[in-house]
């Protein structure tokens, strides 16, 4: 069983450098389907990032009565975050209002002091954990007697839920649609490289070499030139990581995007998986037709 | 000699209408351990609808040289197919050694083509692998031990007589000197049966007398020899055992004949 697996390897990595010009070409495809196959996963995490922190900004505001006591307030706040769908509560008091409005307006800083009081109400601002729960938390601060009234946030929620799914859905298909012609693309180059080298296969099938003496070499040579195209992708990314990670947040215009540890280790475990599983797979189908009588 | 009709005559090939389910009512003929390779009422037809043997009887003792001969299309190809089992017949029994090669397990295939050594027109060497590693690669591929490898190639390279260009490359080796490596790397796991399917075809008169005179030799050392040849001269100067194929069906078995029927 040794000495099979130490043929196979040495018969993988003979045949790999004696068709130099099939196998390079079969690691070049391999590595330009990874970049392009990591390049949109790269722009779908940041699209993700992007949708996930929207959801984070979405809010309902429930205004409050001026009879309402700071007690009233607490009580209330502290309810609310008692609430799991809430993340956070923010408080606005009447003279936080006025100033944001003053700063907002200054122009019509004369029309607001004309009035013989401040006229902006103080406000809750409730962040949800997702924003389409936010019809319960409505509808409990409604029942709420210190609330005037909660801004009815149903329309945009559903604009944004509908924008989302439609990214979402888009960035989905176009992930398997591009993963698909990677698997094509590879799996035929591959196949290009194995048929090149038919005689080979028929001379060791004319000599009596069982299937598996056929089949394990070419499947690690797949490995290899997987192991290969992903190795040079996981380079050239790690090479890229700066120019990417400042177009990720020049592009989204969005602040957190993690970029870091995690996504890269799981890009290159993408990458390192996707590129070894259709070298052995492109290879195991390319010598199966030969394998079938 | 034999008279066009007495040939054709053969019973097994002109069976009478009249007897009830006439292929299977013969009772099954033990065979003898010494008959190499037999081949009972084989019919190949492909899935084309050609149909390239019809109802062949053949039987091969060990020690025997037989010349497959017949004009292009006859079957002769079909009929080393079959024995290789890259084909599986139709109608019929192809057995070597007694084993039955249409019942053949998938994974049984491989180990009855060791005992089959068999050479081609075109020599089927890979160009960028010594004469050495060449034959060498036949005992590779099958699982041998690399300990193992090494005697066994130098003693079929002497029994070819190509100690000398061990190391060479088949693009340094003349036509001949090919032929002799292919005929190397088919004799490595000690054949039972060797099948030599036009070995002369690519080669000038001379090597070709030089690869005849090499298999006879391998046939004297117990080796059973069936060549498919084109090669009129070869056949009738040997005087070996000719078996003449046309359109599919057996239309001569002699021993001791010429390329041609001569009566």
């Amino acid at each position: 069983m040794l000495g099979f697996i130490a043929f196979s390897v040495r018969r993988a990595w003979h045949g790999f450098w004696h068709n130099g010009l099939m196998s390079l070409a079969a690691t070049a495809t391999m590595i330009l389907m990874l970049v392009l196959l990591s390049g949109l996963i790269i722009l779908r995490t940041g699209l993700e990032a992007t949708i996930s922190y929207v959801q984070s900004e979405v809010q309902v505001v429930a205004y409050l009565k001026d009879s309402a006591t700071p007690q009233d307030v607490a009580a209330l706040e502290t309810s609310l975050q008692a609430m799991p769908e809430v993340s956070s509560v923010g408080y606005l008091s009447k003279e936080k209002a006025y100033q944001d409005f003053l700063a907002r307006h200054p122009d019509e800083a004369d029309v607001i002091n004309s009035l013989p009081t401040n006229p902006l109400p103080a406000s809750l601002q409730i962040n949800l954990a997702d924003p389409n729960n936010y019809a319960s938390v409505a509808t409990y601060l409604n029942k709420q007697p210190t609330v005037d009234h909660v801004v009815n946030i149903k329309q945009t929620v559903d604009q944004l839920n509908t924008v989302i799914n439609v990214l979402q859905t888009g960035g989905t298909v176009l992930l398997v649609v591009v993963g698909l012609i990677v698997l094509f693309i590879v799996v035929n180059t591959i196949r290009l490289a194995v048929v090149a080298r038919a005689d080979e296969i028929e001379i060791m099938r004319l000599v009596g070499a069982s299937d598996a003496f056929i089949r394990w070499p070419f499947i690690f040579e797949g490995a290899l030139v997987g192991l290969l195209g992903a190795g040079v992708t996981i380079v050239l990314l790690f090479l890229g990581q700066g120019p990417i990670t400042s177009f990720l947040s020049d592009y989204f215009k969005v602040l957190p995007i993690e970029a870091g540890a995690t996504v890269g280790r799981d890009i290159a475990l993408t990458v390192l998986g996707t590129g070894v599983g259709i070298g052995i797979l492109g290879s195991y189908l390319s010598v199966r037709s030969y394998l079938i009588r | 000699m034999v008279s066009p009709e007495t040939s054709d005559s053969k019973p097994s090939q002109n069976r009478r209408p009249d007897a009830p389910d006439a292929p299977d009512s013969e009772p099954p003929k033990p065979v003898p351990t010494r008959i190499v390779l037999a081949m009972q009422g084989v019919t190949k037809s492909y899935p084309n609808g050609r149909v390239a043997l019809r109802g062949v009887d053949l039987m091969v003792p060990e020690g025997d040289f037989v010349f497959l001969v017949g004009p292009s299309g006859a079957g002769k190809s079909t009929v080393i197919k079959l024995l290789i089992r890259d084909e599986l017949p139709t109608k019929g029994l192809v057995l070597l050694d007694g084993r039955d090669l249409g019942r053949l397990k998938r994974r049984d295939v491989p180990k009855v083509r060791r005992r089959i050594g068999v050479v081609f027109q075109d020599f089927k060497l890979l160009p960028n692998k010594t004469v050495r590693d060449n034959v060498g690669f036949a005992l590779e591929v099958t699982g041998a031990r690399a300990k193992d490898i090494a005697p066994a190639v130098d003693r079929v390279l002497r029994v070819v007589g190509l100690t000398g260009q061990a190391d060479q490359l088949p693009g340094q080796l003349s036509g001949g000197e090919q032929q002799r490596t292919a005929i190397a790397r088919a004799l490595v796991h000690n054949p039972r049966l060797f099948i030599a399917d036009e070995p002369t075809g690519n080669l000038d008169p001379v090597i070709s007398w030089e690869i005849i005179q090499l298999l006879l030799r391998i046939n004297e050392l117990g080796v059973t020899v069936l060549m498919a040849t084109h090669n009129a001269e070869v056949v009738t100067a040997v005087r070996k055992r000719v078996v003449a194929l046309e359109n599919g069906r057996i239309v001569r078995d002699e021993v001791g004949a010429a390329y041609h029927r001569e009566d």
